[in-house]
């Protein structure tokens, strides 16, 4: 199911992020020919979606995954 | 599923992007990785080690390629510029907002 907005998916991908780092999968699909930019997170139980056809989301975008991967190459446990 | 270094990984995926112009998509996917390369024991009693630091495991695919790289955290800096400006640079299909009308410019 696609969240709405784009807010709304960043918050759930953070609860459902920090629930368990270890199981979660970050992935996204861009077709350059529909001009369409697809993410998913997910733990394998619960599946987050988000689509966006707009540039400026992708800005939004790369803030997300530059905090994600920064979590996830790092020592942290939580 | 080839596992190349941070570099190459970018220079492949920009042509993999260039590649997926006219048809097709790119797919990218991005894991928590603990750097362990041997399956968990059946065993659930065995104590593995605590992993001390953690990874960051990055995947590509198109239709006829697939790539993989391992980011560790000391390079995730100098890898995130290089990823992110990639990305704004292929990812250039999108709609643009309709910017704002320029003010007037005042009459001197």
């Amino acid at each position: 199911m696609y969240l709405a907005s784009w807010d709304e998916f960043e918050r759930a991908a953070q609860n459902l992020y920090l629930q368990d780092p270890m199981k979660v999968t970050y992935s996204m699909k861009y077709t350059h020919k529909s001009n369409l930019l697809k993410i998913k997170l997910t733990d394998n139980a619960i599946c987050l979606q988000y689509k966006t056809e707009n540039q400026p989301e992708v800005k939004k975008v790369e803030k997300f995954i530059n905090n994600l991967m920064r979590h996830m190459a790092s020592k942290d446990h939580s | 599923m080839v596992l190349l270094d941070n570099d190459v990984f970018l220079t492949q995926l920009t042509i993999m992007f260039h590649d997926a112009r006219n048809s097709g998509s790119v797919r990218m996917s991005m894991k928590r990785y603990d750097g362990r390369t041997k399956p968990h024991p059946k065993d659930k009693q065995k104590k593995i080690p605590e992993p001390t630091e953690y990874l960051c495991l990055l995947r590509a695919t198109t239709n006829q390629k697939k790539i993989s790289t391992v980011v560790h955290p000391k390079d995730v800096n100098k890898f995130q510029l290089a990823y992110c400006s990639l990305l704004r640079g292929n990812m250039d299909g999108l709609k643009k907002m309709k910017k704002a009308k320029a003010k007037p410019k005042a009459t001197q």
